[in-house]
């Protein structure tokens, strides 16, 4: 599914600036 | 909206930086068809950023967003505040970010703590029924879309693994709801009993099944049987060979089949290289994928919704059932060695001779079960 350059460039941001399982800006 | 394919390649991706890291070029290249969200994970963890809230809604609005619960402990005889709270939660959670279905695991959580511990299996009663209708009823009553089990890895006897199929149907028929085939979870049980696929396939209710998963496992050597490992559904490898061959076969099997998911955890996805095996497994996936896809002929699409809303009164719940999951739970998560917890339930009054059965259980698997309760406890 195609995703918007708005969406990628976020998670990219995201992961830049940056941690779900058989227990916190 | 993008047309959604028949049948999608999709990713169980969680807001995890490793997990996010390694799907990431897969996104980028528009090949991740539908996504696998585990929503529970973050009901204690506050507010979720906006970046990943905004690849949530891109999905939820092309129908393509899939949510996994983990932490709902669905067959757990007691009826606890944290139960009510999570469908309250998931309840104003579908409203705001539609859901293609919603979907849980079958059986209990050992841990004390609501969102701790291991699920373990039940046994096969009317009682057990009744309450897993119950709580399947309210999930419904919750997210208003299709609701569904997955097959658990885990079985304590070789009966109990024969007979989870056709459980997993009686729990499903009420809300229609459809299966998970998680073929990482079938491969656990053909190995640690020796059982062949072709008798325990067909034992599944494949007209139920709606999504398949596949993952990556770990062995564990057992000290009972020197030479004996026992296949754990750990999600820390890559995909097995065996597991790929089992998509292959299982997919002509399946005629409502809309999802198949890749499930790997983000903490065994920190290197480069990893990452580039996980890649690789997806593309995998997606060829096997697409090859099915090509030959299928238009069939009446399965729902998966109620024939009729059900209409859940207050809670059902089972005493005596909850009292043997306790005690259960204490022996597993503190029996110093197998041989102590294999005499301390052949001694209790509350599980030896009943339903349980565990007279039966396989001493390697009751030595897994120890591994399980006490890792997560």
């Amino acid at each position: 599914m195609k995703l918007s350059k708005a969406v990628l460039g976020a998670i990219v941001v995201g992961l830049t600036v940056q941690n779900t399982p058989e227990t916190v800006p | 909206m993008q047309a959604t394919p028949t049948l999608c390649s999709a990713l169980a991706c969680n807001l995890d930086v490793d997990i996010l890291s390694a799907a990431l070029p897969l996104l980028a290249e528009g090949r991740v068809e539908a996504l696998e969200w585990s929503f529970d994970a973050l009901f204690w963890a506050g507010q979720i950023p906006d970046w990943f809230s905004e690849l949530l809604r891109t999905y939820s609005a092309s129908g393509r967003l899939l949510g996994h619960g983990v932490f709902f402990s669905l067959l757990s005889g007691r009826w606890s505040r944290e139960q009510q709270q999570w469908l309250t939660q998931l309840r104003q959670l579908a409203n705001q970010l539609p859901f293609a279905h919603i979907t849980e695991h079958f059986g209990f959580f050992t841990g004390q703590n609501f969102h701790s511990g291991a699920p373990l299996p039940v046994p096969y009663t009317p009682v057990t029924l009744r309450l897993g209708q119950d709580r399947l009823s309210r999930l419904y009553e919750a997210c208003q879309c299709p609701v569904g089990l997955e097959n658990l890895a885990f079985a304590y006897a070789l009966e109990e693994v024969k007979r989870h199929g056709e459980f997993l149907d009686k729990l499903l028929e009420p809300v229609n709801g459809f299966l998970i085939l998680d073929l990482h979870n079938l491969y656990c049980q053909l190995h640690n009993f020796s059982i062949s696929y072709e008798d325990l396939i067909d034992l599944y209710p494949l007209h139920r099944v709606r999504e398949i998963h596949i993952s990556g496992g770990s062995w564990e050597a057992s000290a009972l049987a020197p030479g004996q490992r026992v296949r754990r559904d750990t999600h820390d490898q890559g995909v097995p060979e065996e597991v790929f061959q089992l998509l292959q076969r299982t997919m002509p099997r399946c005629p409502h089949l809309r999802f198949v998911v890749l499930e790997q955890l983000g903490n065994s996805l920190r290197t480069e290289d990893s990452r580039a095996r996980f890649r690789l497994d997806f593309g995998r996936m997606e060829a096997l994928v697409q090859e099915h896809r090509a030959g299928l002929t238009a069939s009446a699409d399965q729902a998966f919704l109620p024939l009729r809303p059900p209409q859940p009164g207050p809670a059902l719940e089972e005493p005596a059932l909850h009292e043997q999951q306790q005690h259960l739970s204490r022996i597993l998560e503190t029996a110093p060695s197998v041989a102590e917890a294999r005499q301390l339930l052949l001694a209790s009054p509350l599980l030896a001779s009943t339903d349980w059965n565990i007279e039966q259980w396989a001493p390697h698997m009751l030595e897994t079960a120890v591994r399980i309760a006490q890792k997560w406890k």
